[in-house]
């Protein structure tokens, strides 16, 4: 046991030593590593805390030693002639000297070093996600062969025809698959997890194996499943979480939404599917499809992607030319009979690089997460400017020191190599502590993303494009730090400083640097703080949106009433009886069926056509729809406008009637009595649908979304799903019991699977990114503030020291504290008022480019730029204030005695 | 005493003299002469093998110390190569010890107790 730890330890050794170069390591390689074997059995007898100490200098040594010497900065032998141009030129003695520098102003130091940590540490934070989500690729094989078939989402029978004619002659091979929540529970409440159905050809086009077991191929994607049954691979990440990585976990049979399978694979822990930010944990091939998907194999609901490979040398454009030439052909032979001809499949094929995946995520958080990587890089200015400023000010006050060395026949660029050295040595310092801070921040800004129904799998491993960014940013972190310092010095003339270190008033040479740095510092945080404001009305703009219905008192309980093995599909008295169960729970008042709710991700359109009159242009003509159960606008608290509600009578066998809401009408009968109004489509093409009320408006799926055209059809004369919603409503003002529903629930079925959503989750997870966007924004806009106070104060104090004579001066020949305090801030007013022009200008440009992102909000909201001006203006006067009203109780003979 | 020879003959640093000093006696490997400075030094140098190599390679570089041809015939072959003063570095040895007995004695009548500066 005794001998490991040091074998192990000798081999990390002389792993260090690669660091350095190839023809020292084989003069004194031996010797080294012979050295480090002896010292270490001498530490090992000294105690355990001497040998990690050892260790740990001996390894840190061996790679900064290597380091240097690849570097050529060897040591002299001989002792450094202090006097002597020669020993003081070497590279490394700035450093050194940078060090001590950095370290007799500790505080100087560990303030840059932490905001600057703050600052790169969220910009790496950000660009990491952004990394994981746009530009790291797919870790299969040759990621960049693949391609997206584009437009969207497309049917079963497309895929089939593309599968079977096409994916072989066109391009390497291609594969389908749909996104997919699993439901892992045999009965009772449901455990979610995330997985996709995907063709038999998905392993093999994406050139991945299974770690245990093996992958399905083509003849396990056969309806109802292959000669293997119904099969399912299942990623490393479940294999861990459900079977604590038992190898006989293959084999075994499992329960996938109430459907049994067997497990045949594990997939290695690097695979999480062609979905970037989400983990397929579970992946069925698609010919054993259960519940609705089952029952969409043969119709032309859309539902699956395709990507496919393409050929060694073949480009996305050649690929796509090839689907669009047989885009007629596919377009004939899956022609469904419900729908128009031009209708169906009416866009055009195209395709798109997918080398880095697919991702609804990327979709969604691309230019939100860019917009926040923008404005933490102007935090970062921000923060920049202000060590700017107070490195300038120490440059300033160490004038006689560099004057000094100056006069006694240094460069200037010696001089100021060493001002460069410094801020060098604070950024590495900052990124290096920033790519720590990272760390913590990405993942827990990706906690933030995820919300109940959508977990967020990222890998936020660092890769060099991260090291890359990092680099960079402490790179232009020690550019701009150092320059103005450094720049400082090539008005200084030798010797001169000497002279007027007495006292004075002294011209202050470098305030024109210094005012411009606050000025670009106040405009930026104005651009910051609109932004941060523009993003604060928008959200409430957006939560204030009339829901249309009353979500305090209502639960949903979403049910799965599909029996575990058994295909036949429960009749349609099922949902009755289960809602009958929920209503009669102590403390319900009532509850309701419906095929979705609002909010819900489940949701259902339709083309809607109205007889003779000519068709609105297809993306107007659709309209959502729900099925619902009477009493389903009365529990959701929608008020009935016109006609009546559904009935009970309203069933299979009766005249198809609906109830539209407000907006349906203005859409499609602007103006009319609609009652009694028939149309066709909606549901299915050729049903036809007599209006016989009108509801008040409600959201549908989500606020963003507003109230779209929505017909809500009678349950019973549909289809009956196995899947339905139950919504109940609370008697108290309380949340309604789950408990006891659920008790109610088993009692009434026990084979029904079931998952609670309340309000709050749903509606959370639909304004999840504006909240997350609005949070961050302000977050940033008030630290942004804050700097640049911060920056005022320190600049406005530290000349209001430098003209304490002056000011004494003009206290003594009697001017008041007023007008001193005058003088102070009205030199704060013109830098804020200079800021606040600038940023004015600049955040009428800059927010256009947040358009997109606003809630029926003008970007160059006038308000909205003038509340932030004014907001601006408050806390720079105030951080101005403090040191004016110092200056103002300067005590003019103690002034006049100290010169 | 003559001062104007030590301003140019220029100091060795510390480490570099206890390791030409180290084969001062007879030809040593890298962890023989490791030793030998520390017990030199008293413990004063705590050499440690990354610097010491970087040192070596520098006295090599500027022709005072060279890697022996031969090697004990008992030797352990994990050792390194041995080393050995070349008669430049027994010059500069002998004239540092010089340079620095003589500066001793210079100082001799003000030799504080501890802490002596170069």
């Amino acid at each position: 046991m005794v001998a490991q730890p040091s074998v192990m330890s000798a081999r990390v050794y002389a792993l260090a030593l690669r660091a350095y170069p190839r023809a020292v390591r084989d003069r004194f390689g031996a010797g080294m590593r012979d050295a480090f074997a002896q010292d270490l059995d001498q530490a090992r007898r000294r105690g355990s805390l001497r040998l990690a100490s050892f260790v740990a200098v001996s390894l840190g040594q061996a790679i900064w030693f290597g380091a240097l010497e690849r570097l050529g900065l060897t040591v002299r032998p001989y002792q450094n002639d202090r006097f002597g141009g020669r020993s003081r030129s070497g590279s490394w003695t700035d450093v050194r000297d940078a060090y001590r520098s950095l370290r007799s102003a500790p505080l100087v130091a560990a303030v840059a070093i932490g905001s600057l940590a703050l600052g790169i540490g969220a910009n790496t934070a950000l660009f990491s996600i952004l990394n994981s989500l746009v530009f790291k690729p797919l870790p299969v094989h040759e990621p960049d062969r693949l391609a997206l078939l584009d437009p969207g989402s497309f049917s079963n029978p497309v895929w089939e025809e593309i599968r079977d004619r096409h994916a072989s002659v066109g391009t390497a091979g291609a594969f389908a698959w749909s996104v997919e929540r699993f439901n892992l529970a045999d009965a009772g409440e449901m455990t979610f997890v995330d997985g996709i159905y995907a063709s038999g050809s998905f392993f093999e086009v994406l050139g991945v194996g299974a770690s245990i077991g093996r992958t399905f191929d083509a003849h396990d994607d056969a309806p109802g499943g292959g000669p293997a049954g119904r099969v399912a691979v299942i990623s490393h990440g479940l294999w861990q979480r459900r079977y604590g990585g038992a190898l006989d976990a293959i084999g075994r049979a499992v329960t996938i939404s109430r459907q049994p399978f067997t497990i045949i694979g594990v997939m290695p822990a690097s695979f999480f599917g062609p979905d970037v930010g989400r983990a397929a944990d579970i992946i069925l091939p698609i010919g054993a499809a259960v519940g609705t998907r089952q029952a969409q194999l043969r119709t032309a609901a859309t539902w699956m992607n395709i990507m496919v490979r393409l050929k060694p040398g073949q480009t996305v454009d050649h690929a796509a030319e090839y689907f669009r030439a047989v885009q007629p052909q596919i377009r004939v032979a899956t022609q469904p009979d419900d729908r128009r001809p031009d209708q169906h499949l009416a866009d055009d094929f195209t395709l798109a690089s997918a080398a880095n995946g697919r991702s609804t995520l990327r979709q969604r958080y691309e230019t939100p997460l860019t917009i926040i990587l923008i404005v933490v890089g102007i935090v970062l200015l921000s923060a920049c400017a202000n060590l700017a400023n107070l490195f300038l000010a120490r440059a300033t006050a160490r004038q006689p020191e560099f004057s000094l060395r100056l006069a006694l026949g240094a460069s200037r660029w010696r001089v100021a190599r060493q001002l460069i050295v410094e801020s060098v040595l604070l950024a590495i310092a900052g990124s290096a502590l920033g790519l720590i801070v990272a760390q913590w921040g990405s993942a827990l800004l990706v906690r933030q993303l995820a919300t109940t129904a959508v977990p967020v799998v990222l890998n936020l491993t660092i890769d060099w494009r991260v090291l890359g960014f990092s680099a960079a940013a402490a790179l232009v972190t020690s550019i701009l730090l150092g320059l103005a310092p450094a720049a400082s010095l090539s008005r200084l003339v030798e010797g001169d400083v000497l002279k007027a270190q007495g006292r004075g008033v002294m011209a202050d040479g470098r305030s024109f640097t210094r005012s411009a740095l606050l000025i670009s510092q106040v405009a930026l945080s104005l651009v910051l703080v609109v932004a941060a404001a523009l993003f604060l009305r928008s959200f409430v703009m957006l939560t204030s949106v009339p829901l249309g219905f009353d979500p305090e008192r209502l639960i949903v309980v979403a049910v799965d009433s599909q029996r575990a093995g058994s295909p036949s599909t429960p009749g349609p008295e099922l949902a009755e009886r289960l809602r009958t169960a929920v209503a009669s729970v102590p403390g319900v008042a009532s509850a309701t069926v419906s095929y979705t709710t609002p909010f819900a991700t489940r949701g259902w359109n339709g083309f809607i056509r109205i007889p003779n009159r000519a068709a609105l242009p297809e993306r107007e003509s659709l309209s959502w729809v729900n099925l619902v159960f009477p009493g389903f606008f009365s529990t959701y608290g929608m008020r009935l406008i016109q006609g009546r509600d559904i009935s009970l009578q309203d069933v299979h066998g009766r005249d198809r009637v609906t109830v539209v809401n407000e907006a349906f009408i203005r859409r499609f009968f602007p103006g009319e009595n609609v009652i009694g109004l028939r149309f066709s489509g909606g549901t299915a093409t050729d049903d036809t649908h007599t209006i016989v009320g009108v509801v008040s408006d409600a959201v549908y799926r989500s606020q963003r979304l507003g109230v779209p055209p929505t017909m809500y059809a009678p349950w019973a004369q549909q289809e009956p799903f196995t899947t339905f919603s139950i919504t109940a409503q609370s008697a108290t003002s309380a949340a309604p019991p789950r408990q006891a529903i659920a008790v109610a629930l088993m009692r009434e079925e026990p084979a029904v699977a079931y998952t609670f959503r309340g309000f709050g989750d749903q509606y959370h997870a639909s304004v999840v990114q504006e909240r997350l966007v609005t949070l961050l924004s302000v977050f940033f806009g008030v630290l942004a503030l804050l700097l640049a106070a911060l920056g005022l104060y320190g600049v406005t104090s530290y000349l209001v020291g430098r003209r304490r004579a002056e000011l004494g001066v003009r206290l003594a020949l009697g001017a008041s504290g007023r007008d001193i305090r005058r003088l102070v801030l009205r030199r704060v007013v013109w830098l804020v008022g200079a800021g606040i022009a600038a940023g004015t200008a600049l955040s009428l440009w800059a927010v256009g480019f947040i358009q997109a992102q606003l809630f029926e909000l003008q970007p160059r909201d006038p308000v909205t730029l003038a509340v932030a001006a004014a907001v601006l203006f408050a806390i720079g006067v105030i951080a101005g204030w403090l040191p004016a009203r110092r200056a103002a109780r300067i005590d003019p003979a103690i002034v006049l005695r100290e010169g | 005493m003559d001062i104007s020879n030590m301003a140019t003959s220029a100091a060795l640093k510390p480490v570099a003299f206890h390791i030409l000093a180290s084969l001062a006696d007879k030809e040593k490997h890298g962890y023989a002469m490791m030793q030998a400075v520390r017990e030199l030094s008293g413990g004063q140098i705590p050499l440690q093998t990354g610097s010491f190599y970087r040192h070596l390679g520098q006295l090599i570089a500027a022709g005072l110390i060279v890697e022996s041809s031969g090697r004990p015939a008992d030797d352990d072959p994990r050792r390194g190569a041995y080393y050995r003063l070349t008669p430049r570095g027994r010059e500069t040895l002998a004239s540092e010890a010089q340079r620095l007995s003589n500066l001793l004695s210079a100082i001799g009548p003000l030799r504080p107790s501890r802490k002596g500066s170069h």
